[in-house]
């Protein structure tokens, strides 16, 4: 049996099990549960109109994809100056779950104004003074930003340049400035 | 208890053993070496690319397993701890050290002279960057002569630097390409660097790692590798002071303890694990310590203070272009004798600094989607340059690393502490050395309009070295200029442990020279062996 087939019968009555580890694991591998359309509505509300309705919803699929290959007790980067041994803390998909919760009714049945100010008000609940280096579960709407906008897809867009920051893209021609940006985003 | 001998026995599987080693097989190829590393190897080239992509969305340790949990010393600036060591994930960046370097007594009457010559090691950096597969950009100035070529040409200078040499050259200091050990080419049976702007993880192999040099090590059968083994004692002959065997265990069978016996014994465990591992070896012929009668294993520990700025000028800069490459500056490595005393390199590099997306404007307000890329926009139409110098700085004997009894691996074995101290002339001319920053800094941004974000002193000392240094005299040094001890005819140490200063640049290819230098003296113990 596939791996996803497998998950697809298991998870959802994991998801309902006592045990919040193994409910957390479901919550997780089946990430967003029946919020698909919740994440989208928020997706479009903090990622730019620039990449346009199909670019917004690539995103948040990609976004559940991260989710979904989260992995709980992970070793974090130790490099240089960091000598302590930290480990990735527990999936964030319960807590966006919960914060999906919230915000649905606005999302999917505010005007454009009320979406944004429910949003808006949600990061100050959560006291979000910035945009986290790396998702860090406090709220999944700056979570969602920063896995775009701290990407290599957005400083492209941003400079409207193919930049191709976290791609591997040769030494050739890297003396001049990076090609125009096509399709969505260029100018 | 088990027992393996062999004719060179390497303590640590670093950039130095990795030198060290594969030297002594080309020169000696009849003996046999065994290298014991309290580590892991890691060898998983083809899985470095996934390694990479993890580390870039989930911020996941890009070398899974290279540490030991419970081996750290307090003072420490990496845990990494496998085959390879910190240069697994290094920069690359291959730096000389200047003769000043080398002349501080006699020149500045400042710290000591080592007991070596420029000349001569001169020779054994060409050997190092040969080895290492260094692309680079010969300097400029004729003080840095080089008595060979770079074996690969620079690194392309990327538009963003070529924007910011432009600028920073307004000043009327030079700069140029920073020499790296990163292919531009094919070389030495790995690939040219496409670019992954993640050089601490190089998913291609292009930047090196000793991990390549230990994998063709494996294929010769007078070569052995011991990894996951810590070595935790060596002990003396009964009859004369030389190390006859040293004592380990391997981390997955602890309950049988291993020996290695050698006529040599080296020791290429860094700054930290060197010293250490002498001091856990005290006996009753030497309480201190082996190789302690001066009394300065673990004195002198040393590195090179920073200062750097965040400079916002008008230039076009792509933050990402290729952001592990920079340019340097040689100008400030010497310094007149007579004159106030500040030797330093020049960095710079493209940053997005003060450019990045941001949740709230400044007013405070939370900005979302299409406002937050207006303002990100707004704010990215100006460039920004890093900028880092770091700064010659002497250790004070009392700049130690010393064995902490409360902390303790699970053998019982004290863990280091380093405690950096910098001397009394130092700290003398700290205010001097800033203001000298301030004024640099000063002085790059009145170009394009530049303006300063931010600087900041650095809280610890980089490239960190000493606690083993060389010199002439037992008495004020552990070793001499080839790493042998004074103390013990057959035990030798090799690479950052030996240095007496930390000069005022990236350490590695020194420790890599100075390593290379030392393996023609081991070697030469094995005339007639080969």
């Amino acid at each position: 049996m596939r791996r996803r087939t497998l998950l697809r019968w298991v998870a959802p009555l994991a998801a309902a099990a006592r045990f919040p580890g193994v409910r957390a694991w479901a919550q997780t591998v089946t990430f967003p549960g029946g919020h698909d359309d919740t994440l989208v509505a928020l997706a479009e509300i903090v990622l730019p109109s620039e990449i346009g309705p199909a670019g917004i919803r690539e995103i948040a699929r990609r976004f559940e994809t991260w989710v979904r290959d989260y992995r709980p007790g992970a070793e974090m980067d130790h490099g240089y100056g960091f000598t302590r041994i930290r480990n990735k803390p527990q999936s964030p998909a319960p807590a966006y779950l919960r914060q999906l919760d919230s915000i649905r009714p606005a999302l999917l049945h505010g005007d454009a104004a009320s979406r944004r100010q429910a949003v808006e008000a949600a990061l100050e609940d959560a006291k979000i003074a910035d945009l986290p280096r790396t998702p860090d579960g406090r709220h999944i709407a700056a979570d969602l930003m920063t896995f775009y906008f701290r990407g290599s897809d957005a400083n492209d867009l941003c400079y409207r340049s193919s930049i191709g920051r976290d791609l591997c893209r040769g030494l050739k021609g890297s003396d001049n400035p990076p090609a125009p940006l096509s399709g969505k985003g260029a100018r | 208890m088990r027992t393996y001998d062999s004719d060179v026995c390497i303590i640590g599987g670093g950039i130095s053993a990795a030198m060290l080693a594969l030297k002594l097989t080309e020169l000696r190829p009849g003996i046999s070496i065994t290298v014991v590393e309290a580590g892991r190897k890691l060898m998983d080239l083809e899985n470095r690319m996934r390694y990479r992509q993890r580390s870039i969305e989930y911020a996941e340790n890009p070398w899974p397993g290279d540490f030991i949990e419970d081996q750290s010393a307090k003072g420490i600036i990496s845990r990494t701890m496998a085959l390879g060591g910190s240069a697994l994930h290094w920069g690359g960046t291959c730096n000389r050290f200047s003769e000043e370097d080398l002349r501080l007594q006699s020149m500045y009457g400042l710290g000591v002279d080592w007991p070596i010559e420029w000349k001569e090691l001169e020779k054994f950096y060409c050997e190092a960057e040969r080895r290492l597969g260094v692309s680079g950009e010969p300097s400029p100035l004729p003080d840095d002569w080089r008595s060979e070529p770079y074996p690969m040409s620079a690194m392309v200078m990327t538009h963003n630097l070529k924007e910011l040499k432009a600028w920073a050259e307004k000043s009327g200091i030079p700069f140029w390409s920073t020499p790296q050990a990163k292919n531009t080419r094919p070389y030495d049976g790995r690939a040219e660097c496409i670019r992954c702007n993640t050089c601490s993880i190089c998913p291609t192999g292009a930047r090196y790692s000793p991990d390549f040099t230990f994998k063709r090590l494996m294929e010769r059968k007078s070569f052995t590798l011991h990894d996951q083994t810590l070595v935790r004692k060596l002990l003396l002959d009964d009859t004369k002071p030389a190390v006859a065997l040293a004592r380990a265990v391997h981390r997955e069978r602890p309950d049988e303890p291993v020996e290695y016996r050698a006529p040599v014994f080296v020791l290429a465990s860094g700054y930290c694990w060197s010293p250490h591992l002498l001091l856990l070896s005290q006996c009753p012929r030497f309480p201190n310590g082996l190789a302690n009668r001066s009394g300065l294993v673990g004195r002198y520990m040393c590195g090179h203070a920073f200062i750097s700025a965040m400079i916002e000028i008008d230039a076009r800069i792509y933050p990402g272009m290729n952001e592990q490459h920079g340019l340097i500056s040689r100008q400030f490595f010497r310094c007149k004798p007579g004159d106030p005393f500040v030797r330093h390199d020049l960095r710079i590099w493209e940053s997005a600094a003060g450019h990045e997306p941001r949740l709230r404007g400044s007013d405070g307000r939370v900005l979302l989607g299409d406002a937050l890329l207006a303002d990100w926009r707004q704010r990215a139409q100006r460039g920004t340059a890093r900028v880092r110098g770091y700064y010659d700085a002497h250790p004070d004997r009392e700049s130690a690393l010393t064995l902490d009894a409360t902390t303790r691996n699970r053998w019982g074995d004290s863990m280091p502490n380093i405690q950096h101290k910098l001397d009394a002339a130092t700290q003398a001319r700290q205010q001097f050395t800033t203001d000298h920053f301030q004024q640099l800094f000063q002085r790059l941004s009145k170009a394009n309009n530049g303006k300063i974000l931010s600087t900041s002193q650095g809280n610890y000392l980089d490239h960190p070295a000493g606690g083993c240094r060389m010199g002439t005299d037992p008495s004020s040094s552990v070793t001499d200029s080839f790493g042998q001890t004074h103390d013990h005819d057959n035990l030798f140490v090799v690479g950052s442990p030996t240095l007496p200063n930390a000069g005022c640049t990236n350490g590695t290819l020194t420790f890599a020279a100075l390593t290379l230098r030392s393996a023609e003296r081991i070697a030469s113990r094995f005339r007639g062996a080969a």
